[in-house]
């Protein structure tokens, strides 16, 4: 009867209850998506991270990241492949050779760490190979030949492999990307011209356009204009076993892009016995044995077990080797915890507000109830129910819009266009895809239905300190 | 059989710098089936009274015993639910709930009292016919008319079969139509159930009804009247 009562008067002032449900709602929604907006953006790197970059587990020869010596390789690799592999939670290792060196072309060079790796292996164990960028090449494909390298978009512009031309092509897919004619027509100015540089072709287009226009459809331009000549070569300098500069010219077999600048422009790879051949590096010599885990969660408790069973050499996790990563994905709970403190400290001044309210208007009634015998704790009791009610329409409205629209963007994707550069040199994606997980939700309910109750207790007990009498004398 | 016994009850505020004898050495007791009414001008103590036989108030000084019980040694908690257990109150402005229907708001007291349910709906239903209402159910109070709402306010208070029923200025809101209605009704349960009613009452039409007048002036009893109406 109590809690009939109690729902009866959440609705007995339907504008201001729903007024207090809406902002709950409102609220609740704001910080679950931006909660989930940014876990997206922190899974995406991780996933990122694990599988294009780092791997779960590296086992290094323990000088090799200090040196980067050559001669730093790992002793006994098949012996440590065999003991991953034995590993249990490993489900794929493989080893690279790794060696740091110079990439140039005639328009410029920039200093690369040149990964040997076995494409088959890698194919199955990294998502790299997915990033590759189209019309730049096949990712050692069959029709690459020999003396081939899979390079970062990056580097290719530090290298002046990418030019930007607007080409008869180039205006369709601007007219396909609804950029309009106004602006097409004084792009038509510097139609053909090469530019080397993307800086290049941004002084041009300020030149022949409006800032507005400039800032609306600046960034379509310049991807219309990019530019490569399949097949390019790069030359790839570095030291063989013997301490000798060493090189050869490398044809590009495909550009990647990653969200991670950094990367991109530092790590190249080739087939591991090219660089075995002209390093002179042996077969089964390898600087880094990576490990991959059937799952993620997985790599803290692996990786303590590897360690133990390999005591001569490093071995490290992702979160050991991307510090700044692991300690985001650490402090994100409590990101959570401080996201969900704001949410629920609105939600409590809220219904503070709307209980006292309530409360102080019923005066003759609740003095009412309790000259005819309803006792303080069921006052109590209705009272706190009425808040608890009004937390959980509002919080569990706040979270179905926020479940919807989660589940819709986390389809289509949010893209901070506008960040992009900034983003992306920190290795995050500028296309977020909010994601989150249900203990969040199960949480999140949680705290709001404890939120009801804390902030309940002061009109409930303003509840409990009217005087029947003065009801009566109300009269 | 004596249900309420008052021995030199004094009530005194000292709300202002003035102290106001509220209620001044009253002596009284009241017999189960009494209809009895409590009359005096405005401040001479009456709601004062009945607010100290209801176990709403304390007295400053003497005793009150209502059915056995003397509720100077009741704690507060105890004296909420002595008021469950053996005072029926109607107000003067009804004072229904107003989220429930005119059914609901007769089980209410019942609802509290743990009353099974079978049992609970049947004399609802017994209580909405004897005050006329048997029809109106599931109106809630703001659907009902003020003679109504105070004939579901009566059902209410009797429908848990309290030792005595205590009435604030009962027709003090309701037109001459409605107020003798209430009235009838009141003298029917009254006969019937042999329900005790006290009434505090400005109003002549309850005086002419009542078996017992009792006058109250500056919380006095100046007089104490038996009638012989007999409804």
């Amino acid at each position: 009867m109590i809690t009939s009562i109690a729902w009866k008067n959440v609705w007995r002032n339907k504008t201001r209850s729903l007024t207090v449900i809406a902002a709950v709602t409102v609220g609740v929604f704001a910080g679950v998506f931006s909660m989930a907006a940014i876990n997206s953006s922190i899974v995406q790197r991780i996933d990122a991270a694990v599988n294009e970059e780092l791997s779960h587990i590296q086992v290094n020869n323990k000088e090799f990241r200090s040196s980067g010596d050559l001669l730093d390789y790992i002793s006994g690799p098949g012996a440590v492949i065999s003991r991953l592999e034995q590993t249990e939670g490993v489900t794929d290792v493989t080893g690279r050779v790794i060696v740091r060196g110079m990439a140039s072309t005639s328009a410029g060079s920039s200093a690369v760490e040149i990964t040997g790796i076995n494409i088959e292996k890698e194919l199955g164990m990294f998502t790299l190979s997915r990033r590759l960028i189209p019309g730049t090449g096949s990712y050692f494909g069959a029709d690459t030949r020999l003396n081939s390298v899979f390079i970062g978009e990056k580097l290719a512009r530090e290298l002046n492999i990418i030019r930007y031309i607007l080409t008869p092509e180039s205006f369709q897919k601007l007219t396909a990307e609804s950029v309009p004619a106004s602006v097409t027509e004084k792009l038509k100015e510097i139609e053909g011209v090469r530019f080397t540089t993307e800086k290049k072709l941004t002084k041009a287009l300020t030149g022949i356009l409006q800032a507005k226009e400039m800032k609306s459809y600046g960034l379509t331009i310049k991807e219309a204009a990019w530019s490569y000549r399949e097949g390019s070569k790069i030359i790839l300098n570095f030291l063989d076993v013997s301490g000798n500069q060493t090189g050869a010219a490398f044809r590009i077999s495909g550009i990647y892009r990653t969200n991670n600048d950094l990367y991109e422009a530092l790590s190249v790879f080739v087939p591991e016995a090219e660089l075995r051949e002209l390093t002179g590096l042996n077969e089964g010599q390898y600087h880094r044995i990576i490990a991959k885990l059937a799952d993620n969660d997985l790599t803290g408790s692996v990786t303590p077990v590897i360690r133990e069973s390999l005591p001569g050499l490093e071995v490290l996790s992702w979160k050991e080797i991307q510090t700044d990563l692991a300690m985001i994905t650490d402090y994100i709970n409590q990101i959570y915890g401080v996201f969900m403190a704001i949410i629920l400290a609105g939600l409590a001044f809220g219904i503070v507000n709307t209980m006292l309210m309530s409360v102080l208007e019923r005066t003759r009634e609740l003095g009412m109830l309790s000259a005819i015998g309803m006792n303080r704790r069921r006052i109590f009791v209705m009272i706190m129910l009425e808040s608890i009610f009004l937390s959980i329409v509002g919080g569990l409205a706040g979270m179905t819009v926020s479940a919807v629209v989660i589940g819709i963007t986390g389809k289509t994707g949010i893209n901070l266009v506008k960040y992009a550069e900034g983003m992306e040199a920190f290795g995050y994606s500028a296309n977020l895809y909010p994601t989150i997980g249900a203990d969040f939700f199960i949480i999140l309910t949680v705290m709001i239905v404890i939120t009801g109750i804390l902030s309940a207790i002061y009109p409930a007990r303003k509840a409990l300190q009217l005087n029947p009498v003065e009801a009566l004398r109300g009269e | 059989m004596k249900v309420v016994e008052i021995n030199d009850v004094c009530k005194t505020y000292h709300d202002t710098e003035v102290e106001v004898k509220a209620v001044d050495g009253v002596t009284l007791s009241f017999e189960k089936g009494d209809f009895a009414v409590i009359v005096g001008p405005s401040g001479s103590g009456k709601t004062t009274l009945l607010n100290l036989i209801g176990g709403l108030d304390h007295p400053t000084a003497g005793e009150i015993i209502v059915a056995g019980h003397r509720l100077s040694e009741l704690k507060p908690s105890q004296l909420i639910d002595f008021r469950m257990e053996h005072v029926g109150f109607v107000f003067q402005s009804y004072n229904l709930i107003p989220v429930l229907t005119a059914a609901e708001n007769v089980e209410f007291i019942m609802n509290l009292q743990r009353w099974p349910k079978e049992k609970r709906k049947a004399r609802t239903d017994e209580m909405l016919q004897s005050v006329g209402l048997s029809d109106r159910h599931k109106s809630r109070p703001s659907q009902l008319s003020g003679g109504q709402q105070q004939r579901v306010a009566v059902a209410r208070a009797l429908a848990p079969r309290p030792e005595f029923i205590l009435a604030d200025e009962p027709t003090a809101n309701l037109d001459t139509k409605s107020a003798e209605t209430l009235l009838d009704i009141m003298e029917k349960l009254n006969r019937e159930e042999q329900m005790t009613f006290i009434f505090s009452t400005h109003d002549v039409r309850v005086m002419k009804r009542a078996r017992r007048v009792i006058t109250l002036e500056d919380g006095k009893v100046v007089s104490d009247i038996r009638t012989n109406h007999n409804s």
